[in-house]
């Protein structure tokens, strides 16, 4: 909770910078305030009263709006640690726009947002959390004003994205229409009280808000407005949507189905497997053929999606792998986060074309090597993050009626390292444009660093992160 | 002082990591001298730690652990070290030789441009040797086992620009492999029999386990042993390997690594001793090892071969006695045998290294005036060797013929036969080397001259241990105290030799007699009469051109194994591999690749068709929910 006041509070200092000319120091600022709010989750972490800190005993005596209890914290946590590194990629995002201030707000109320998705436990603050999180990103993914590609993702990214929102109040609507209730627990318990003697129209509100979530993780059939969004748009910004604003949906998604609606899983598992199974065939496929790095890893953030909603799916009977998601989209994140810093370096000019990591081994070995690792583990190739990440997901698959969704991913999966080692033989074994070397400032070698070192560290030794809730 | 033991095999990886990264950018001298101090203060450490056995004798093992190595479901293997008086003797051998054959490098190798590298491997193998005798398990020696064999391997093909020493290194790497297979294969067979591979819980209740489980152990770990000790039928390579270094062929290849079968099975003798059947073979294996390999000895012309046979005929008879139950008469020609095998090599060395690189005995002679140090200090290795009276090989090699003796005459038969044999090809090969008018060119001749200090240094100190070295192990009817059998009894018992006193002094004079009328024999025939060998093979006669193509041996594995698998390799990689397995995957490949240029066009970038799908969807999901 505190560091939702504090990041609130940075969105309005930022609004105020300009007006009381400390523009300047907004940049620290905001990195201090993140780590603050970031600090905070440690704080909050164990609660005076330890009964009230566990999903599954959300009862309907709770009104509350917001509640952070440890899934929560621990998915701020993450959302804070990627907006921190995403930050520091941004620099230049800062510098070189116009109205930067505002531009520092647009992302702190995204912030906000996703903080919110994190830990709400009400209809109405879901709702609350996803306007807040996307308005923003409509307008930054248009933010380069004079780029039409950047227009143009901005605009779909408003009309697609309002008309999921349209369905997501509608889902509403019709689940207050039958529970009577917004609180996600008392929607649970009314799902058990009723013994199955709910209203048809209570099903087609859960599948509705079911189809606005899975607009917002980007889940085929309802992806389509990904690649054009993600490539359109800034490749700062293209990273924040793959990394901030995907985990704070799956966030949301978690929370809504597996603690509201969990006792009707059946409804919902076999749809969610569909889209899964959908997401993986068309992602992974689609992306074999792509020439343009940006637009790969926006199809690689639809494949990353439907991993994270198995493990989901696999969580209906239980909450055991609410770590595994946890540890899947911190590996991801940080993943992604390396790739679109060294993407950005590497092509600030020609739209991350395949070609402008040719020879880039030897061009600026450093960048080369970070990348390797970002992909490998993005890939799942076993010591990086990304292996133990599919790893557990899987694990938790295995004891549900969805095993087939396995195979599908295994066949899938395998078909992903092709694409991410398209980049790494441009990037090893053809011979480079030009001979000039990539010049990466300090604070993205930092960067680089950090999210290399991170990726592997936990790789070594997942059980830091998958025994957090124990 | 045990507790230190870990401090043993750190030395030498510290000395190799240090030599690894930085050797090339450190001088020679600097190089040398940071290899050999590593060793020597695992030797120190080793010496420490063998006196405090030594003085608490009432303790006979202690188990070190280092760390936690693997835990998963039902397998937990720790990571620790076993000091007893098998290892703590072992450990002994490996730093003590070990530190004089780096001393006797720095000269050998002086000239080499590999110079750093090659006391990187050697420190390299130093470690993985220390880890296959210090581990407290079999997974632990397996890794040494390992480790060895791939030191072994990088130390062959060491002049690596030389295709033929690159291919020795190779039938090295594959003839140990095949025997590591075997060993791998019998931990595996302990792990499903015992549930653990740490000796302490294996050896506690490996009583518990039927007659013929312990047979297959045994001889799965022995198959190890050929492999690695080189006996028949896995032996070529050891001959092939003298295309290492000659300091290399010392270490590794006479005095340590190819000891490790002897001392796996001393370790594992509880398995050999519930399989009478297993030790059977072990003994006829060994037995006919060391004559067949003896009986090429005697035609070789190529110095290092000739030793190279010796030591694989030696080990021959290490393992006989292994079979008769003799362990620690074998760990006691282990010991001898790396003191004078070390030596020979060692002087072979310097004498190749005086001859600027010749090898053929038929080019040296007369070589005793311009190697005086070399040459006493070979000849006295070659007295123990012969098992000569009183000098060190004579005590070991009595001892194990003792005891098979009381296990089979028949076998004490060819063992004795094989003694003289060897007794016959060194004294040919001394008398070739040192004796007569010198063979070479004129150039060699004006060239020759004694070795540095560093490499004549360690041959005096091989000298003194070659002659003294019995002493630990003097024949108990002598009224002596057999000191190496009492010091080993807490790890192998050995059955008390029943012979009685005049039959062991029978036999002792027999083989004493045989030895001197063996030596006269050698002395008339290549001494008295200057008989060289044969030059053309042509000129020889039927059975002496069968020995000296080493009974084509190589060629029959040729023939037998390499040819068939190069047959079935090759149809395998042109009809299965290329056809097949390319084909289904480049299919796959090409079929995602068509599919995939098929599916973008989905991609149409025209929003009301985004909406239109997103529709469809929405309209099918919930026709599917309320349908069903």
């Amino acid at each position: 909770m505190k560091g939702l006041f504090i990041i609130s509070g940075l969105g309005i200092l930022a609004m105020l910078a300009e007006i009381f000319k400390f523009k300047k120091i907004l940049y620290p600022l905001v990195l201090v305030g993140i780590l603050a709010a970031y600090a905070m989750t440690f704080v909050d972490w164990n609660p005076p009263t330890d009964h009230l800190s566990r999903l599954d005993e959300l009862t309907a005596s709770f009104s509350n709006m917001i509640r952070f209890d440890q899934v929560a914290l621990a998915f701020s946590g993450v959302i804070l640690v990627t907006a921190f590194f995403w930050f520091i990629l941004a620099s230049h995002y800062f510098e070189n726009e116009t109205n930067i201030t505002d531009h520092f707000a647009l992302v702190l109320f995204a912030l906000v947002g996703a903080l919110m998705l994190t830990s709400f436990s009400n209809m109405t603050t879901l709702f609350l959390g996803v306007e807040i999180l996307s308005i923003p990103m409509y307008v930054l993914a248009a933010s380069r004003k004079k780029d039409i590609a950047s227009n143009e993702a901005g605009f779909k990214y408003l009309i697609m994205g309002s008309f999921a929102s349209g369905f997501l109040l509608f889902g509403i609507a019709l689940v207050y229409g039958a529970t009577g209730t917004f609180d996600l627990g008392g929607i649970s318990h009314y799902i058990s009280n009723s013994h199955g003697d709910v209203p048809a129209f209570f099903y087609a509100g859960v599948i509705m808000m079911l189809i606005a979530l899975c607009f917002k993780v980007s889940a085929a059939p309802f992806h389509f407005w990904a690649p054009d969004v993600y490539e359109g748009s800034p490749t700062v910004i293209t990273a924040l949507m793959s990394t901030v604003v995907k985990t704070a949906a799956f966030a949301a998604l978690m929370r809504l189905f597996n603690v509201g609606f969990h006792h009707i899983g059946d409804v919902w598992g076999q749809i969610m497997a569909v889209v899964i199974g959908l997401s993986l065939v068309i992602s992974n496929i689609t992306a074999a053929s792509q020439q343009s790095v940006k637009r790969m890893l926006a199809y690689s953030s639809i494949s990353h999606a439907a991993f994270m909603l198995m493990g989901v799916l696999a969580n209906k009977n239980g909450f055991d792998s609410i770590s595994s998601i946890l540890y899947y989209s911190l590996a991801y994140s940080v993943g992604s986060i390396a790739s679109f810093t060294v993407l950005y370096n590497v092509s600030k000019d020609n739209n991350g074309h395949i070609e402008a990591f040719n020879g880039l081994s030897k061009r600026n070995p450093f960048l080369a090597v970070c990348m390797v690792v970002a992909l490998l583990s993005l890939a799942g190739i076993p010591v990086t993050a990304g292996f133990f990440a599919k790893y557990f997901i899987f694990t938790t698959l295995i004891g549900t009626p969805y095993k087939w969704l396995l195979g599908v991913a295994v066949v899938t999966s395998a078909i992903g390292a092709y694409y991410y080692f398209k980049v790494l033989i441009a990037m090893y074994f053809k011979p480079a444009i030009s001979t000039e070397p990539v010049k990466v400032e300090m604070s993205h070698t930092v960067l680089l660093i950090i999210t290399t070192l991170f990726t592997l560290a936990i790789g070594i030794v997942p059980g830091y992160i998958i025994g957090i809730f124990k | 002082m045990v507790k230190l033991i870990g401090l043993v095999p750190l030395f030498p990886l510290i000395g190799f990591l240090i030599n690894g990264f930085f050797g090339k950018k450190m001088s020679k001298g600097l190089s040398g001298a940071i290899a050999s101090i590593a060793i020597l203060a695992s030797f120190i450490v080793s010496l420490l730690v063998f006196f405090d056995l030594l003085e608490h004798p009432d303790t006979t093992s202690h188990v070190v652990s280092i760390f936690s190595w693997i835990n998963s479901d039902t397998l937990h293997i720790p990571f620790e070290f076993l000091v007893d008086h098998l290892s703590s003797l072992f450990l002994l051998i490996i730093t003590g030789i070990g530190f004089l054959i780096h001393i006797y490098s720095i000269g050998y190798m002086h000239e080499d441009e590999g110079f750093s590298r090659f006391f990187t491997y050697l420190n390299l193998f130093v470690f993985f040797m220390l880890l296959l005798v210090l581990g407290n398990n079999y997974l632990i020696m397996f890794v040494g086992w390992e480790g060895v064999g791939l030191c072994s391997y990088l130390l062959i093909g060491f002049w690596f620009k030389n295709t033929a020493y690159n291919n020795a290194a190779k039938k090295a790497f594959i003839m140990n492999r095949i025997g590591d297979l075997g060993f791998l294969l019998g931990i595996i067979l302990i792990f499903v029999t015992y549930g653990s591979i740490s000796y302490g819980d294996v050896f506690g209740v490996a009583r518990g386990a039927n007659e013929s489980t312990a047979t297959a152990i045994a001889l799965l770990l022995f198959i190890g042993a050929m492999g690695k000790s080189a006996q028949l039928p896995l032996y070529t390579w050891l001959p092939d390997a003298m295309a290492g270094p000659t300091p290399v062929s010392a270490l590794i290849h006479a005095a340590t690594m190819v000891t490790a079968g002897i001392y796996m099975v001393v370790r594992s003798n509880v398995f050999y001793i519930m399989s009478p059947a297993a030790s059977e073979v072990v003994a006829v294996v060994g037995v006919a090892t060391a004559l067949f390999a003896a009986t090429i000895g005697l035609f070789q012309n190529d110095i290092k071969k000739i030793l190279a046979y010796s030591t694989v005929s030696q080990l021959g008879l290490m393992f006989m006695g292994l079979g008769a139950g003799a362990y620690s008469s074998s760990v006691f020609h282990v010991m001898t045998h790396a003191f004078f095998k070390a030596l020979l090599f060692l002087g072979a060395g310097s004498v190749i290294h005086a001859m600027g690189g010749e090898q053929d005995i038929r080019r040296m002679g007369g070589l005793k005036k311009a190697l005086p140090v070399t040459f006493m200090t070979m000849f006295l290795g070659t007295l123990a060797i012969s098992g000569v009276f009183g000098f060190s090989g004579f005590f070991s090699k009595d001892e194990i013929l003792a005891h098979t003796y009381e296990y089979s005459p028949v076998i004490w038969f060819f063992g004795s036969v094989t003694s003289l044999l060897t007794a016959f090809y060194m004294f040919r090969l001394m008398f070739l080397t040192f004796w007569g008018g010198f063979r070479g060119t004129h150039e060699q001749e004006h060239h020759l001259h004694e070795s540095p200090k560093s490499m004549t240094f360690p041959l005096v100190v091989l000298a003194i241990l070659s002659v003294v070295g019995g002493l630990i192990g003097l024949p108990e009817f002598w009224g002596a105290k057999n000191w190496i059998g009492e010091f080993l009894e807490p790890v192998a018992t050995q059955p008390l030799n029943m012979l009685g006193h005049d039959q062991e002094i029978i036999l002792m004079s027999i083989a004493s007699v045989g030895a001197i009328v063996v030596i006269y024999f050698a002395y008339m025939v290549y001494r008295k009469n200057n008989v060289l060998p044969l030059e053309k093979e042509s000129d020889m006669k039927p059975f002496q051109k069968l020995v000296y193509n080493k009974y084509y041996v190589d060629e029959v594995y040729d023939f037998l194994i390499r040819k068939p698998l190069d047959f079935i390799s090759d149809i395998l990689s042109r009809y299965v591999d290329k056809k097949m397995v390319d084909g289904v995957v480049n299919g796959v490949g090409t079929a995602v690749d068509g599919l995939s240029s098929v599916v973008r066009l989905l991609q149409t970038g025209n929003i009301s068709f985004y909406i239109l799908s997103m529709v469809v969807g929405i309209i099918a999901i919930l026709f599917y929910t309320f349908i069903k």
